[in-house]
């Protein structure tokens, strides 16, 4: 397989992403990891346009970008923190294909939405890693558009260890 | 070594408080919907005990953790079955 262009060092395109994680569209939101620290935080880029089909139902003539697709943003850098963090592990490399390991969404235990996300947003999305028990992982995410944050959450999720 | 009546009080008190804390810490950092004072020592936490969830692990270790300085790893879970066995668990690991 051909590795996919980084996009810079200790960032990750959309392909690589693809690589970490088995979502697919419509339901890989993530455009571009920024940094990601493996097993510990990550930083991502959510660019939120007019041509989401999501947007043609939420709303018509009123296009807000749903808050729980913000909160599974912040779901999917977690897998992002754990799967660049099992690919180093096995292969020593930032990227491998390690999207077994994705589980699932356990637990929000808070979610917080301070603003509207609309078209043409660009949305900076982060999480820390937590304590973990198990295949139980806590994450802390935060979102922000520009200077402003638009929603904290506090998650729990599970990685499944194929390992 | 055999304690003297006072000593056995003492630790009795010591236990009692202890278990009061630990108590109050699920009700709060689980949000339960019990008095902390009803719940007995020897209630079971999951299942038909407290009906804690898995998932609840990971916050009770987290809270405990953050109150006792008591850290609950993998290998310790069975330390959770029963608040007696959570509260033996932080008295013999502060």
């Amino acid at each position: 397989m051909t590795a996919a262009p980084s996009v810079r060092p200790g960032g990750l395109s959309a392909d690589e992403i693809a690589r970490l994680l088995p979502h697919r569209y419509p339901f890989a939101l993530l455009d571009r990891v920024t940094s990601v620290e493996p097993g510990v935080r990550a930083e991502a880029i959510k660019n939120v346009t007019a041509s989401d089909p999501v947007l043609a139902g939420h709303f018509p003539g009123r296009m807000l970008y749903p808050g729980v697709l913000l909160v599974e943003c912040v779901a999917q850098l977690a897998a992002v923190i754990y799967g660049s963090a099992a690919a180093t592990r096995s292969t020593g490399e930032l990227v491998a294909d390690v999207a077994e390991r994705v589980g699932y969404l356990a637990e929000i235990k808070q979610a917080k939405f301070l603003r509207t996300v609309l078209p043409g947003d660009q949305v900076v999305v982060r999480a820390q890693a937590g304590p973990r028990m198990g295949d139980l992982m806590s994450v802390t995410g935060q979102a922000s558009v520009g200077r402003d944050v638009v929603m904290t959450a506090r998650l729990v999720v599970t990685e499944r260890d194929s390992e | 070594m055999v304690a003297t009546l006072e000593e056995t009080k003492t630790a009795a008190k010591a236990r009692q408080v202890l278990c009061g804390e630990v108590k109050h810490l699920l009700v709060d950092r689980l949000g339960l919907s019990v008095d902390p004072d009803l719940i007995g020592d020897d209630q079971p936490l999951f299942g038909r005990g407290l009906e804690l969830d898995s998932i609840d692990t990971l916050e009770l270790a987290m809270a405990v953790e953050e109150k006792f300085g008591v850290m609950i790893t993998d290998d310790d879970t069975e330390s959770l079955l029963s608040l007696n066995r959570l509260v033996d668990y932080v008295e013999g690991n502060r």
